[in-house]
Formats: C-alpha cells, structure tokens, sequence
C-alpha cells in the first residue's frame, strides 16, 4: 500500500458488498470513513504511511451492513462502485457512498492483513 | 560657426574613435562646437552618466537579489540611453560636416519638401507567452528556475524600460503593465523592443561558486571570478543600440559585479505594425537553451501599438473664412475655419470653438476628399476653394473663400499638408486611435508574486474566535428570526416526552441546525434522567466547561410561545466569552468544539437511549481508543442532510487541521 509518486499504486484488495439497510427515508451502511486529501493524513490512526490522504474506515457499527459483508476497521477504500476512492476529498468520498439510488454499494478494500495472506500463500509454494 | 556670444565647448569623450581623430588632426576642434541642439543632448548626457554612476553605487552597495536585479536594470537603461545619445551626437555632428561638405561639390537633389507631421506613439498591454515543456511542471520539483525579465522600449532616441517580472514556471505569460509613450515619432519610425532576462539564483559576489553548476550549462556566468569580470567588461553586453553609420563610440564600462542582463529576444515594429488593437509580432530570440538567462518563449509578443499624429489631435490651421453655405448664389458666410484630424469645422465664431459649441458646418477632409482651386471669382480678388466630398454616392462640393490671396495659399498649403500627412499616416488617420497617459503616479504596491492562471485560493480561515463568535452569532440571529416566523421547526418534537423516530426529523432542519442538536439535551433537565445511558456521557459532559454544548438553539428558541414546555427548564447563564463561545457552539456547532478541544473520553455526543441506537454508544465508546480528536459522528444512523453539510464545510474551514470522519 505505499505510494511511490509517478507509478501506479498497487495492492491486495478484496471485494465488499455492502447492502445498504433501509431506515424510514435513510439508507445507511454502518461505518465511518475518515481521510481524503482535504484532510490531514498524519492524524489517521491506520495507515502505515502518514502521508496517506486516502480513505480508512475507522469505525464499522456493530451488526450493521459493513460488518456483515465483511469490511473491518482500518480498511483502506479503494473503490466504490467503480469510482476511484484514492484521490478524492473527504465530501466527495461520503457522497459517493450515500447515494439515495444505490441500495448496493460494491467496494474494493485493502488491509494489511491481506497482503500478508497473499505473501504467506506465495512463500509457501 | 563660431559665434562671440556663446561659450561653446566641445565634449569628446575620452578615448573615443573621435578624439583619436581629432589628434591625428583629420578634424578640427572647433567642428565639433556645439549647437544649441547639441547643449540639450549634452545635458542629457551628463545627466545620464550621472544616473549610471549612482546605478553603480547602488549595486555595489546593496545586499538584495531584488535591489540589485532593479540597480543592474537601471544601469542597462542608462547605459543604453548613453549610446543613444552619443550616436545622435555623432550623427548630427557627421551631418553638419556632411552639408558643409555638400554644399559645395555635390548638387542637392530636389529635397522633397513636405515633411510628414511627427506623432505620439503608444505601446501598451505587451504580453510575451511562454512554452514550458512538461517536464518543467512535473519533474522539477523543489527548485524554481526563476528569471528577471524586462523589456527595453527604444524610439529615436527616446529610450524607456518597463518595469521588471520576475518569472518563473508557474507563468504562462510575461506581462508588463506598463504603457510607453514616445511623443515626436515620424511616420518612418521604428520602435526597437528588447527583452532583457538575468537568471535570478546565482551568487553574485564576486568569487563564489554557484550551487546549482550542474543545471547550469552555460559558460559565461558562474565558473570563475574572471570570466564574470570579462562578462561585465563587455561593452556589446549593455546594449544593442545600433549606431547608424557611425564608428562604435567606445565608453568605458564600469566593470560592477551583480547581475547582468542579457538580451533573450528583440523586434522592431514600425507603422504597419500600428492598429486600434492588439497584435501579435513575431520576436527574434537570441539566445539559447543552454544559457542562463534562457527561458521558453512561445516567439510571438502581443501588445497594442497605437499612434496619434499631431495632424490628427491638434489643429493645423485655422482662421477667418467664408462659405457659400445654402442654396444662394451670393450667400457668403463667415466663418472661423480649424482644420483638425479629418475634418475642417466651420464655427461663427472663435470663441465658439473654444466654447465647444457645436460648428456650423463640419466639412470631411479625408483621402477621398479632393480640392481644387477653382478659377477666380469675379467678385473677390482671392481664388475660391473647392472641397468635394463623396457622401454615400453622392458628390458634395463646398466652396470656400478666404480673405486674401496669401490667406488661400496658406489654407491651400495646409490642404495639402494634411492631406500628405494621411499619407504617411495611413492607418493612424481613419481614426483618433485611443492613447492612455501613463498616470504620473507609479503605485508602491509590491506584487509578491505574479498572479498566474492557478491561482491559490486561500480560504480565510479566522484564528481569532472572536471574529468566530460574530459569525456564528450572525447565523444564529439569522436562525432566531426564522424561527420566530413560522410554526415551530421539526426538531421541537425532540422535546417531547418520547421521541422516537422523530430523531429523524432533524433532518429537516434549516440551515444551520445540525445533529448534534439530536443529542442535545439540557444538562439540567430532569429528562437527562430518564436515560441511564446519558447520564455518564452528560457527567462527562457537565465536568467539561463548555458542555452545555448540547444546549440546542431550539432551547432557546423554546423561549417563543410554542414550546412553552420547555422554556421552565432554562437557567440563565452568564455570559463570559467561554460560555457565549460554548453556547453558540453548541447551538449550531457541537463539532466545532470538538476540534477545538482535546477529545474527552467518551463521545462527545451521547445519544439518546433507543434501542436502535444502542449500538452507537456501544461504539462511541469504542472510538475513545482511537483518539481522533474530532468526533463529527453524526447520530444514529442518521443521513447527512444539505443542512449538515454546509455545516460541514464551514467547519472544515474553519478548521483546517482536522482529520474528518463521517458516518455512512
């Protein structure tokens, strides 16, 4: 998940499905994100590097839709529903997720966890 | 040409090709006695040269890159104005001992007699774009190839510099602001414009090796102490004033360490290049990458050339006339003629036209206007003047007549000036082209950094909580009105007894009430009771100073006849700066002070008991952990409405230094 300025980011993602929950007029997911490059990234507490503008999730409500789909605290977003979630503000990310006509939301995530996953099973072979 | 009565004295300057001449005897002195004319440009002279040397006591005196770029600019001007006078010194003295000596052996041709009129010539608006390859803005971070640039404006032997830019990549164009006039042009005239640039990073104390060597390529500045001291003592660096015909009158250059200027770019421009508007001229650049002073001209220079001849702005001749104005034969009119630019106005009387009243008759005189002296007139002495015009199709003849024959002729002579003089003038004598004087005052204002197309937005973002407070009691105010309007707002059912669902309300807000307000309730109330799950997060709440955050607006709005119920919970509070600060805060922006206060241990924001929100003081609690300091968690699972969200920006810039979390 480092980022080394001119080439292309890189990493381990895994696929998220989040079924929004409906509650009355409301549509939520049950989670809070911080970040994005409006923002200051030394006070994010999950990113391994400090100068990481992009989106965490720093807190999934228990029960809720993100945790039932699978998303965990200090998940990096990096997609959601196709729009790029690295280099945006912190309004534009929320907006992107609370669409009022999207029931699902489809992110690509990453963690640390999983790179080490995807490195253990290729040392194994 | 000596005369008794006028000290004359003869300046050569020393060392020149002149006064080697003169010793060797090919010329006397007392040629080179001055005329009158001669005295001006001498004084000028000596005025300049004293300029130059306090140019050069102030460069070598002063210690900023920006007081020596404008002290080297300075110079170059005076030593170009230098040149310039010294040549035309040169030239006039040449074409007194030309005519002298023509005058006798060779036969002056037929001179053309008719001298065009002289004019104003303006330039304006110059603007020179710039190309910079994209490897400039990506790669190159870090330092900034920055180069002072200025421009030379050179007309006869009117010299004038515009102000100096600094440049740098984050330019697209170099622009300068300033419009030169030069009065006394001649339509032949050619109008020289240089663009000098001096690389703006280098040391330049004498002896001291750059840092950047490596970017630089070039070899004449920055190696060594003598091949700095060999730039400066190139005369051919200071100017590019051409001498016309003369020899190269050899000044000694004051060799000064500093900046030195060197010319990147020049075009001449002359009467065709003349227009009401702006052009593009292409510029010939000298110079190349490797230099230091390079930097990437697109090669065009836009700018406006305007021109006003004399013919055209002051009256060429005037005086008593008569017309045959009317349809009788007989019928003469006086008049009092001004001929001026490309009409002959025709007032009762000559106060009338100082009066600006309008002229009786305004006859065109323009290209297509023909004149003739028409055959005498029986009844006066003095030929009559016939002005044709062509007014849409038609022919339209006025007859004139003045008082006397000389009176014609000089009315005649001045016809035909004038009409010579579009001639020359061509274009510049359609119209009166507009000229701006420069105003006399140049503005102290000291632009720190050229504007360039990204521009930075700075959002103000004001330290002082007073400035904070005002704003934020403005809102309020703003709230209070509204709510004194209409029926009470939504979030009044948040006082009620149970208030379930219609948490959701608040979405509804107007503008300024957030959430937060959800979680508001009155320390001091009794209902802060009924919920168990409050009463730690309130205790907290309470130990803090400024809780009573929590205090929503609708509290005191509570005060209004409709929510009467809760007006008996209020207690009065004193207004220090802390707890107006708080309460304003915590009317509109609980968050606010979040971010403004070390976070306290549990959420700052309790939430109201509901079983659907259990959870979130489940979490809140866990979010202690995590320390962020700014807590905006909006309740429940509610959904941030515009409302909030303009909340949101305003508290984002309010306080630029907080790391933002929202619930989704």
């Amino acid at each position: 998940m480092s980022f080394i300025p001119g080439h292309p980011v890189t990493a381990v993602v895994q696929r998220i499905e989040i079924h929004k929950l409906r509650d009355g007029d409301n549509l939520i997911l049950g989670f809070s994100i911080g970040g994005g490059i409006d923002q200051d990234p030394s006070q994010n507490p999950f990113s391994e590097d400090k100068t990481d503008k992009g989106i965490y999730v720093t807190r999934v409500s228990k029960g809720g839709p993100a945790e039932v789909a699978g998303l965990r605290m200090g998940d990096k977003i990096m997609q959601v529903n196709g729009w790029d979630m690295t280099m945006v503000t912190h309004d534009q990310a929320r907006k992107k997720l609370t669409k009022k006509n999207e029931d699902v939301v489809r992110l690509l995530v990453t963690r640390k966890s999983l790179e080490n996953a995807v490195r253990q099973s290729m040392m194994q072979h | 040409m000596f005369c008794r009565n006028q000290t004359a004295r003869a300046t050569i300057a020393r060392g020149s090709a002149l006064e080697m001449e003169i010793r060797r005897g090919k010329f006397r002195q007392s040629v080179f006695l001055e005329t009158p004319q001669d005295s001006d440009i001498q004084k000028k002279i000596d005025y300049e040269i004293r300029m130059r040397e306090g140019a050069c006591k102030l460069l070598a005196a002063c210690s900023q890159r920006d007081q020596a770029l404008e002290a080297s600019k300075s110079l170059l001007t005076c030593n170009a104005r230098i040149m310039a006078y010294m040549s035309e010194l040169q030239r006039m003295k040449e074409a007194q001992v030309m005519q002298r000596v023509a005058r006798r052996s060779f036969d002056a041709g037929p001179m053309d007699d008719r001298s065009p009129c002289k004019g104003k010539v303006a330039i304006s608006d110059l603007r020179i774009p710039l190309m910079w390859k994209d490897t400039e803005y990506f790669k190159n971070k870090g330092e900034l190839h920055r180069c002072a640039v200025f421009c030379l404006l050179q007309l006869g032997g009117e010299i004038f510099d515009t102000d100096m830019v600094m440049v740098d990549r984050t330019l697209t164009d170099i622009c300068f602001d300033n419009t030169i006039v030069f009065n006394e042009a001649s339509p032949g005239f050619e109008l020289r414009v240089e663009l000098y640039s001096c690389c703006s990073e280098e040391d330049y104390s004498a002896g001291s090796t750059p840092r950047k060597l490596a970017s630089k390529l070039s070899s004449s500045l920055g190696r060594s102490a003598g091949k700095k001291m060999r730039a400066a003592l190139e005369p051919g660096a200071c100017s590019t004033t051409s001498n016309g015909g003369g020899a190269t009158i050899l000044l000694p250059v004051p060799s000064v360490p500093g900046p030195k200027y060197h010319l990147l770019a020049h075009t001449t421009l002359n009467l065709s290049h003349v227009q009401d508007s702006f052009r593009t001229h292409d510029l010939t650049i000298t110079g190349n990458e490797e230099c230091s002073y390079w930097l990437p001209l697109y090669g065009g220079v836009c700018c406006r050339l305007a021109a006003q001849p004399h013919c055209m702005t002051q009256q060429m001749m005037s005086g008593c006339l008569r017309v045959k104005l009317g349809g009788e034969p007989q019928g003469w009119t006086n008049v009092y003629g001004v001929l001026k630019g490309t009409n002959l106005f025709c007032y009762h009387q000559k106060e009338d036209m100082e009066a600006n009243v309008e002229p009786v008759l305004t006859i065109g005189i323009n290209k297509e206007t023909r004149i003739r002296a028409a055959e005498k007139d029986p009844h006066s002495k003095a030929q009559n003047i016939c002005i044709t015009n062509q007014y849409g199709g038609e022919e339209v003849t006025h007859t004139l007549a003045a008082d006397s024959r000389e009176d014609t002729q000089r009315w005649m002579e001045a016809f035909w000036q004038q009409f010579y003089d579009m001639s020359q003038w061509r274009q510049c004598c359609d119209d009166l082209m507009k000229i701006e004087l420069p105003s006399p005052r140049k503005p102290a204002i000291v632009t720190p950094k050229q504007g360039s197309l990204y521009h930075e937005m700075v959002i103000d973002t004001s330290d002082d909580i007073g400035t904070v407070t005002d704003i934020l009691a403005h809102r309020i105010e703003e709230f209070e009105l509204r709510a004194q309007l209409g029926s009470p707002p939504h979030w009044m059912a948040l006082f009620d007894e149970d208030p379930p669902r219609s948490l959701h309300t608040h979405q509804h807000l107007p503008t300024h009430s957030p959430s937060p307000r959800l979680h508001s309730r009155q320390p001091r109330s009794p209902r802060c009771h009924r919920t168990p799950g409050l009463l730690s997060s309130n205790a907290s709440l309470t130990s803090d100073s400024d809780s009573p955050a929590s205090i929503s607006p609708c509290f005191r709005q509570a005060w209004s006849p409709d929510a009467s119920s809760s007006s008996g919970r209020f207690r009065p509070r004193t207004l220090s700066l802390d707890a107006k600060l708080s309460t304003l805060r915590g009317r509109g922006y609980s968050g606010f002070r979040c971010n403004c206060q070390p976070p306290t241990a549990s959420s700052v924001s309790p939430r109201p008991a509901q079983t659907a929100l259990s959870c979130s003081s489940s979490t809140s609690s866990s979010t202690s952990s995590e320390g962020s300091n700014s807590q905006e968690s909006d309740l429940g699972f509610s959904r941030p409405s515009s409302a909030r969200h303009s909340l949101r920006n305003l508290r984002a810039k309010l306080d630029p230094r907080n790391w933002l979390q929202s619930q989704v």
